[in-house]
């Protein structure tokens, strides 16, 4: 069961005065519960297809429907909206609320959607802390934490919700190798267990081997997409 | 409506957050808001005292709420007079129809007629004031030429006049020190002095016992114009419906002295304008120094102005002395040797010397004796309750015309006793004011106009005036000749026992309501029943005086009171602009640290967006922060204008330093009082600068893409 459409998807954007065709047609499809990396070399169009995918961005033309529904259809909230339940995020610098604890960090996404109890929350984040394995940094602020340890945080916080889809750019470029692999193998583990759908973008070959699928883009086109048979 | 509230909760725990992150930029916007709002309560509730203190002044002693006057005045009612002395006014022929008219408006409680000019007042010097008492003891002598009390008071009288003479001269060998005795007007001065000396001499006064009469005549032509102060002041007065005056200026009161009988004609001497004024200088000295120094703690070893008082307190000693005859010279010096613990045998000058000896030391203790023992003996004012007066004025021709009017007593306003503005104005009764004007009835204001429309001149200027006067025969010239006539038959007449009497009679005649109201007056002041509904009545009035054709032009206390009200205005404009100038300011710097805070956040904004964050959650957030800090630094800078303001009451207030100060205080001292208005308008004005300068970061907070969370550069 597909949870990404992409069809024939162009999307170009105005640098000062010239059109720059960031992805010239590209058509993808992901199924529920893949583990699916996108590579490239810089500048071919990763990002760009992933903000498509994570509602961020919208595209010129084509199609890009996300749990079954056609994003340049939705208004600004609506979008926002679908991010907020359906979409988990994780980002190469982290980016933490730097005035909350490790705890409210990964708390705000539920507070933002409100509906939950404190207790109910409390269970929520505590088992993620538990299960990325930083269960005792609930208090601290992210800046007591080492770059792994921030980054557990965010995979934490992208899961907090739930989500169908948790979308990570280049979520190991500023770790070492060896703290890049754990997040992998965290993010892979969490995969494993709850069946979530993960994008991300990497141009690192072990970061790569270890996701289910790879999507290789080059010049704004998908050049070809192939399953990592280790995995699969 | 969970969701709401937890996401507000979120917002909440954020914005605080980063406003104790970011103490530094906190402190600075919540200090600059807290000056603006400290600035603001200040002077604002400055302010409010100012214009409460104006207000009652002005609405209490002169203004009313409205004010009427011709519409067809050259100038503009200004009563407390312009730059160019008192306004051009085309008088209300007819004061009547105005009352009848105005009077039926709703809301209007009364109309009261005014006139307001300025004045010539003669005061006679002691020379002039001995010298008429002599003569009267001349004549009660002449009357019972037997009476023993009536010739021991006249030898006193004569020793008093011979005392004059001797401080006369006295005083004309120190001037003549300073002045070359060959110079120009020499012999004016030489016969001058042989004039003094000629009346010095036992030989005169042996004279003067044989014909009295001739001996007063020479003194009062040949020695009494060498006497140096002028017997000549300018009074500012206002003529009016005396009764109707002092019940419409609830304020108002007779300070010394009684009301004027109604109807009767009568001046009561604004008490703020005697005391400046008609004071004995050394009484008016001895008061300003206790004022200072009672009120503002002034110390006579460390002030300046008040050792410059103090020594002119001394210089003027003289004054005293020339007041006293001989007999109360003797009396003083026996009432003033014990209180000042002198030497017996010491003498009033020296006495005197002890007495204006003043330090701080001493000063209260003098002050008192100077009251208690040597003022009862004094004629504190040039013009003392009783007195009849003559005052002249120049009238609408330019021809000077001139009425006598009895002093009934003081005008002082209840409360703003020494307020600059109410209380320098003296009140006229109206009749005095029309003869001094130089209109009589409506009938002759008619008459005059039309004179004036055959003449073909629509306002008679003074150059105008003199050439009607050079240029034969104008009808108009007649009317005002035999006006002036009447009064130099008056003035003549004055003195003259019998027809004395017949002037009296005017003098003390009542005036029925009917004569006073149907007559000229220059403009009317309005007194409303409900003074907050000013502009409405004003409509009103404006419309009931259109309706029924009389042709006037209706103002408000504020525009009446021309360049006063004009000054409070600047005054209220340079706050403004102060304050405007400041929260510009204020804007520039609290937007600017914003953007920078916006700026800097950027990708936390840029993260919380593509999380799930509304828009609205993000602008929220930086509002919260802006309007928290606005709302707690601007109650602490209001409650510290607050501090400051009672402080300022609890020290005395701020002491009017300068007559221009003086008069706008409405007092020696501005007490500044908290308004909840101004604390309100303060927080608001302070909220709203501080929501305007955090308009243009909210705005780029919302553009903020979550795309900015997305870029890998760092």
């Amino acid at each position: 069961m597909s949870i990404i459409q992409v069809r024939d998807v162009t999307k170009v954007y105005l640098l000062g005065k010239t059109q720059v065709h960031a992805l010239r047609g590209v058509s993808l499809t992901v199924d529920k519960g893949e583990f699916l990396s996108v590579a490239g070399p810089s500048g071919s169009g990763k990002t760009t297809l992933l903000n498509l995918i994570g509602c961020v961005d919208t595209p010129t033309t084509g199609l890009v429907e996300v749990g079954g529904l056609d994003t340049s259809k939705l208004t600004e909230r609506a979008l926002t909206d679908l991010r907020l339940h359906q979409i988990g995020f994780i980002f190469q610098s982290f980016n933490l609320v730097q005035v909350l604890s490790v705890f409210q960090n990964i708390e705000f996404p539920l507070l933002l959607q409100g509906g939950l109890t404190k207790a109910e929350r409390a269970a929520r984040v505590n088992g993620l802390l538990e299960a990325t394995g930083i269960g005792e940094y609930g208090r601290h602020r992210p800046s007591e934490l080492s770059g792994g340890q921030r980054q557990r945080v965010a995979v934490a916080r992208a899961l907090v919700t739930r989500p169908a889809l948790v979308l990570a750019d280049e979520p190991t470029a500023n770790l070492d190798s060896q703290t890049g692999q754990n997040i992998i193998d965290l993010m892979r583990d969490m995969n494993r267990k709850d069946g979530t759908t993960f994008i991300f973008s990497t141009h690192d070959p072990k970061v790569m081997a270890h996701a289910s699928a790879i999507i290789r883009i080059a010049d704004g086109l998908v050049a070809v997409r192939e399953l990592v048979g280790a995995t699969a | 409506m969970r969701a709401r509230l937890d996401a507000t909760r979120v917002l909440l725990r954020i914005a605080f957050r980063n406003l104790v992150a970011s103490r530094v930029r906190t402190v600075i916007i919540g200090l600059i808001v807290l000056v603006g709002a400290l600035i603001v309560v200040v002077g604002s509730s400055m302010m409010e005292s100012i214009d409460q203190g104006m207000r009652t002044s002005i609405q209490g002693s002169l203004g009313g709420q409205l004010q009427v006057y011709s519409s067809a005045s050259e100038g503009q009612l200004e009563l407390y007079g312009g730059i160019r002395g008192e306004s051009l006014l085309e008088p209300i022929p007819d004061f009547a129809r105005v009352k009848e008219v105005l009077g039926k408006v709703p809301n209007v409680k009364m109309i009261v007629p005014m006139g307001i000019d300025q004045a010539l007042v003669a005061t006679g010097n002691v020379f002039d004031v001995t010298l008429a008492k002599l003569r009267e003891d001349v004549r009660q002598l002449q009357a019972s030429p037997g009476d023993a009390e009536v010739r021991r008071g006249l030898e006193a009288r004569k020793a008093h006049v011979q005392r004059l003479i001797a401080l006369l001269a006295e005083e004309l060998t120190q001037a003549r020190v300073l002045v070359d005795p060959n110079g120009r007007d020499a012999s004016l001065r030489k016969a001058q002095r042989a004039d003094l000396d000629h009346a010095a001499v036992p030989a005169f006064w042996i004279e003067f016992d044989r014909d009295p009469l001739a001996g007063l005549e020479f003194l009062e032509n040949k020695v009494t114009p060498l006497a140096m102060d002028s017997g000549f002041t300018f009074i500012r007065y206002v003529g009016t419906d005396v009764a109707a005056f002092m019940k419409a200026f609830e304020l108002a009161e007779v300070a010394e002295g009684t009301a004027i009988p109604p109807g009767q004609r009568g001046i009561l001497l604004g008490k703020q304008y005697a005391e400046e004024w008609l004071k004995l200088k050394n009484a008016r000295r001895l008061d300003q120094i206790k004022d200072k120094r009672d009120r503002f703690h002034a110390r006579i070893a460390k002030e300046e102005e008040l050792q410059r008082w103090v020594k002119d307190t001394r210089s003027r000693a003289r004054e005293i002395l020339a007041q006293l005859d001989p007999l109360q010279a003797a009396e003083a010096e026996r009432r003033l040797r014990p209180a000042l613990e002198a030497p017996a045998g010491e003498e009033l000058p020296a006495l005197l010397a002890r007495l204006f000896d003043l330090d701080d030391a001493n000063f209260d203790r003098h002050y008192q004796v100077f009251y208690e023992q040597l003022a009862p003996m004094l004629r504190l004012y040039k013009i003392s309750v009783g007195d009849v007066i003559t005052i002249k004025a120049p009238g609408k021709t330019g021809a000077f015309n001139a009425v006598n009017v009895k002093v009934y007593g003081f005008i002082q306003y209840r409360g703003i006793e020494k307020s600059g503005i109410a209380g320098t104005t003296s009140v006229v009764d109206l009749q005095s004011f029309r003869d001094l004007y130089g209109y009589v009835t409506s009938d002759k204001a008619e008459e005059l106009a039309k004179i004036r429309t055959q003449m073909g001149a629509t306002q008679v200027s003074r150059e105008e005036a003199e050439a009607a006067l050079f240029g034969g025969e104008g009808p108009g010239r007649q009317v005002e000749t035999t006006r002036a006539a009447a009064i130099d038959e008056r003035q003549l007449l004055a003195g003259v026992g019998a027809k004395r009497k017949a002037a009296k009679a005017e003098e003390t005649r009542a005036y029925t309501q009917e004569e006073i109201d149907h007559g000229v007056a220059l403009n009317a002041a309005i007194l409303l029943h409900d003074p907050g509904r000013i502009r409405e009545s004003q409509a009103a009035v404006q419309a009931a005086a259109d309706a029924a054709g009389l042709k006037l032009k209706v103002i408000d206390w504020e525009a009446a009171s021309g360049m006063v009200g004009q000054f409070v205005l600047l005054l209220r404009g340079i706050l403004i602009f102060a304050v405007i100038i400041f929260f510009g300011v204020a804007l520039v710097i609290i937007n600017n640290a914003m953007v920078m805070a916006a700026l800097a956040r950027v990708k936390e904004v840029g993260t919380m967006r593509a999380i799930g964050a509304q828009r609205r959650f993000v602008v929220g957030m930086l509002l919260v922060e802006i309007i928290t800090v606005s709302v707690v630094f601007g109650l602490a800078g209001a409650a510290l204008g607050g501090g400051v303001v009672a402080v300022i009451r609890a020290t005395g207030g701020i002491p009017a330093t300068s007559d221009l100060l003086f008069f706008l205080f409405s007092g020696p001292a501005l007490l500044p009082r908290i308004g909840g208005t101004s604390v309100v308008a303060s927080l608001v004005l302070v909220l709203g600068v501080a929501v305007a300068s955090a308009l243009y970061p909210a705005w780029i907070a919302m553009r903020v893409t979550p795309v900015e969370a997305m870029s890998t550069e760092d």
